[in-house]
């Protein structure tokens, strides 16, 4: 029998809270902070790693950055993509980071990194309001 | 700079500890689906790009 204390604490199904969307965003803005947010550190750490390395990778390499201003299609898609960055997609407009046209084939590697990074984050972001809203397993 | 086959190892690291984070709940299970995805991800490249190989001579 759960106590009073004890049946406030617990998270009530279908239940309101602001929680899971803020480390939703969080997560989306900032590779790990998600995970962070919910206590999971050592995974925070590795998504931070991860998806930060693949954005260096990318600008390293020269990888497109795509915008909104072309109107085609397969930019729209790769903007998508590389909106999943977050505020890290946000820096390289800023600072004018990797390029505006692929002019070498590893600067088309580049764009795939920085594509697939915001993919990422944005599967490692989701996995964070998962565990904030008990629909993931917190182990 | 990268070669090609570094720019696969790293993309296939990234890619598989994300993965493994991300769609397994138990650490252990984590390793094991990260490792799993890391030796596909490599594995094919390698299958692959010796398909390519053969194709062109």
């Amino acid at each position: 029998m759960a106590t009073e204390a004890q049946q406030i604490a617990q998270r009530v199904p279908g239940e309101k809270s602001s929680f899971p969307a803020l480390v939703l965003l969080a997560g989306w803005l900032i590779p790990g902070a998600g995970h962070l947010l919910v206590g999971k550190w050592v995974r925070a750490a590795l998504l931070f790693v991860s998806i930060l390395g693949m954005y260096l990778v990318g600008i390293g390499l020269q990888g497109k950055i795509y915008s909104t201003s072309t109107g085609e299609i397969l930019d729209l898609l790769g903007f998508a993509g590389q909106l999943g960055l977050g505020l890290l997609y946000v820096l390289a407009r800023v600072m004018s980071w990797g390029a505006s046209t692929v002019t070498i084939a590893l600067g088309d590697y580049g764009t795939k990194f920085l594509v697939v990074g915001g993919l990422l984050n944005l599967i490692a972001a989701v996995d964070a309001h998962s565990l904030a809203n008990g629909r993931k397993a917190s182990a | 700079m990268l070669t090609h086959f570094s720019a696969v190892l790293l993309f296939s690291l990234f890619t598989s500890i994300v993965f493994g984070i991300t769609q397994r709940a138990q650490p252990r299970m984590m390793i094991r689906f990260g490792a799993f995805c890391f030796a596909i991800f490599v594995g094919s490249t390698i299958v692959v790009s010796w398909l390519m190989y053969a194709v062109k001579h």
